[in-house]
């Protein structure tokens, strides 16, 4: 080759070498489109897994782990399912289930010997599916799961509320796994479900009929998707018994039992049913029965006859009479007796907690927990007007180490979390409930909330076998005030 | 004419070779075992079934270029063949890219028998024919072709166990670009620099991995076509310097 021709080649090079810088900067921008949320190849996977990423691999890398965390699933191992979990996040951040499934891990199956779920574990899974969200924020399924999470685990119903909205907000994979089909219609009714759990009742009414209609759209475009079309009658169902609900809560009570024999519906604008026997008395023993239920809350009765509309159903105000005795009757051994006018059914949350805790909102994820933090929390049943049972902490000293010297236990009870047969008395925001000594009303949500909830502050030396004084009890508004300042400083 | 006759002389040698033959029965194996992975769920499962695919032809693709890339030279000087070729009126830049040639179509062959294999099985489990992977398949064998370039052009003066390792390092390095990329925003300047040198300068084979996208159709990017036309552009040129370089340097050496 002559000399000439090899320098030309050679200074050809510097031109299509800087063409190539200049594509690799317009090609940038793109990669990390494609990449977004993806962690480096080398963070945190064990050497046998590091050579795929290295060869650009990480997918397949993600699902060979997911692959093997299946295996931990079925045969047990739980805790080897977490550190999976966030490699395979790490490698391919768009993998929901992963997401989905190591959320509902760190949030449900870390349990106490009783079964109890280790609370302490929510922030991290409620931070771990606020990332996956962040990662697709395209599609609906991540921030459903959150509001399932908060409605389900937590009670938490305005964040589960806001997921749920947020949700709908999405949308759903199509046929070919693209994000443009609409959000299935469970998101939908979630939505309507939360707003009722908050009281917020015409909005979920407005959710339901949105619904209906979307529905009642699709079936007339497909009339022989009978799927959609049981879809649609729950619709129908749900938006007639919500409305019922309101109508014999709070404007003239529903004879339940006679309405359910008739089943004739009822008008979706005003709740009432349309058949008129089913709000009206019908005997005399009806009315007196009525009657005395006033009488015995101390309030003046309205004018009631026989053919009449009853009043509404949440009045009389009901006292529930609440009152719960607790006792350490070994070591970390709590014996709980307590007494709740509400109906058979209703379930009372006991709590025990540092003074220090507060619900954390996690910034980053992490699995790691405070170990020296104790929180425990258990559900009693009402059964005959008494709740209560034995729970014992001592053979779990890893979930509860009592290493705070103050300790705060809850008893609490939120009408918006209970059955709707128990609501039926009280209405949605336990509007009709009435204590002489632990009714609480939470207006920080609007509409406001009343409560039933007894707190004492009790010593760790107590918490070790010894009695709890009703001195202990600390008043509703001061546990509220504590809980809402910061916790002290670790 | 004369490239184009070594191209096909190449080629036919390298499709004889066994041991790129194994390696394709064993990546065609191994992609129609994908869909036993279906315990999983049906997005789970669909997914690992995609990035296994594709996995499989850029692992079997990678052995397949470097093993051909880093032998098809210095084979030709061990066996001295290279002397009857060199003595006809052949130049030496249309050895160098005959070469090339004959090893990229070796590659095709192999990534598109892998490739009609994975869209067949998922065509097969997903009950429809998705186009969109044919985009992975694409991309894979652009980024094959830089990588042969690479090779042919260390394979001009390395012996074939450091073009290997050459080959083999450059293409790990090359697939950090997201590392790169991070990097060439940190504080410290001497980071900045050495990230924009590597970033910019050696071939980035990062930019070919559009297995997010193939294998969740829901991440979207701003516009994949133009994306996957400047890969391949980019190929083309990178691969063009490479060769270009190659020319020059077997041009000089003496065999």
């Amino acid at each position: 080759m002559k000399a000439s021709t090899r320098r030309n080649l050679g200074l050809a090079v510097i031109p299509l070498l800087i063409a190539t810088m200049f594509l690799q900067a317009a090609i940038d921008p793109s990669v990390r489109e494609i990449n977004k949320g993806q962690k480096t190849a080398f963070q945190g996977l064990s050497g046998e897994f590091v050579l795929g990423p290295l060869l650009g691999l990480q997918q397949a890398v993600a699902g060979l782990l997911w692959v093997r965390a299946d295996e931990f699933f079925h045969s047990g191992d739980y805790d080897a399912i977490l550190p999976i979990v966030r490699m395979v996040t790490w490698l391919d951040p768009h993998q929901l289930d992963v997401y989905i499934t190591g959320a509902w891990h760190l949030a449900y199956n870390f349990t106490d010997s009783s079964e109890r779920s280790d609370r302490r574990y929510i922030p991290a899974s409620q931070r771990l599916l606020e990332e996956g969200d962040a990662n697709n924020p395209e599609i609906y399924d991540i921030a459903f799961e959150l509001g399932w999470q908060n409605s389900d685990k937590i009670k938490d119903f305005a964040r589960a509320e806001y997921w749920y909205r947020k949700a709908s907000t999405r949308h759903g994979a199509d046929e070919r796994g693209q994000a443009k089909a609409p959000v299935p219609m469970f998101v939908w009714h979630q939505l309507a479900h939360s707003l009722a759990r908050l009281g917020r009742l015409e909005e979920s009414v407005d959710i339901w009929k949105k619904a209906l209609a979307m529905s009642e759209d699709f079936v007339k475009k497909n009339p022989t998707d009978f799927s959609r079309r049981n879809v649609r009658d729950s619709e129908v169902h749900n938006l007639e018994l919500t409305q019922k609900r309101i109508f014999s809560r709070y404007k003239h009570e529903l004879d339940w039992e006679v309405d359910a024999k008739v089943g004739k519906g009822v008008n979706r604008e005003t709740g009432e049913p349309l058949s008129r026997d089913t709000f009206v008395f019908v005997t005399g023993s009806e009315v007196s029965q009525k009657q005395s239920a006033y009488a015995k809350a101390g309030l003046s009765a309205p004018a009631m006859a026989v053919g009449a509309p009853r009043p509404p159903a949440i009045e009389p105000t009901w006292n529930t009479a609440f009152d719960a005795r607790p006792l350490f009757t070994a070591p970390k051994v709590l014996e709980v007796k307590g007494r709740f006018n509400v109906g058979d059914g209703a379930r009372v949350t006991v709590r025990l907690h540092d003074d220090s805790y507060r619900t954390a909102q996690l910034k980053e994820f992490t699995f790691d927990i405070n170990q020296d933090q104790t929180l425990m929390l258990d559900q009693h049943s009402v059964r005959a007007g008494t709740f209560g049972r034995k729970i014992d902490m001592s053979k779990d000293p890893k979930m509860y180490s009592f290493k705070s010297n103050i300790y705060y236990l809850v008893f609490e009870f939120n009408p918006r979390a209970t059955s709707p047969f128990i609501q039926d008395r009280f209405g949605w925001s336990g509007e009709g409930m009435a204590d002489p000594k632990y009714l609480w009303t939470d207006s920080s949500l609007q509409p406001e909330v009343r409560w039933i909830r007894k707190v004492y502050r009790i010593t760790r030396e107590q918490v070790f076998g010894g009695s709890i004084p009703e001195s202990a009890v600390v008043s509703n508004e001061e546990y509220a005030r504590v809980m809402a300042e910061p916790g002290p400083a670790k | 004419m004369v490239t184009l006759a070594i191209a096909k002389q190449t080629l036919e040698d390298m499709l004889r070779r066994k041991i790129l033959l194994v390696l394709l029965i064993i990546a065609v194996g191994m992609i129609a075992l994908g869909p036993s992975v279906g315990f999983l769920s049906p997005r789970e499962s669909s997914a690992v079934l995609r990035s296994l695919g594709l996995a499989v032809i850029l692992l079997a693709g990678l052995l397949i270029t470097i093993l051909s890339g880093i032998q098809v030279i210095p084979t030709e000087i061990e066996r001295r063949t290279i002397y009857t070729v060199l003595s006809k009126p052949v130049q030496r830049y249309e050895f160098v890219l005959g070469k090339f040639l004959g090893g990229i179509f070796t590659v095709f062959v192999m990534i598109a028998a892998m490739g009609l294999v994975f869209l067949l099985v998922l065509a097969w489990q997903e009950k429809r024919f998705d186009p969109e992977m044919l985009k992975g398949v694409v991309l894979t064998f652009f980024q094959m072709t830089l990588l042969g370039a690479l090779a042919i052009f260390f394979s001009t003066f390395a012996t074939p166990v450091v073009n290997f390792f050459l080959s083999f390092g450059l293409f790990i390095v090359g697939n950090l670009s997201s590392v790169t990329d991070s990097l060439i925003s940190n504080k410290n300047p001497a980071t900045r620099i050495m990230a924009s040198a590597v970033h910019y300068i050696i071939p980035n084979f990062g930019n070919f991995n559009l297995q997010n996208k193939l294998i969740h159709p829901s991440v979207e990017i701003s516009n994949a076509n133009v994306f996957i036309v400047q890969n391949i552009v980019y190929a083309v040129i990178y691969s063009a310097v490479l060769l270009l370089l190659a020319i020059l340097v077997f041009d000089k050496r003496e065999v």
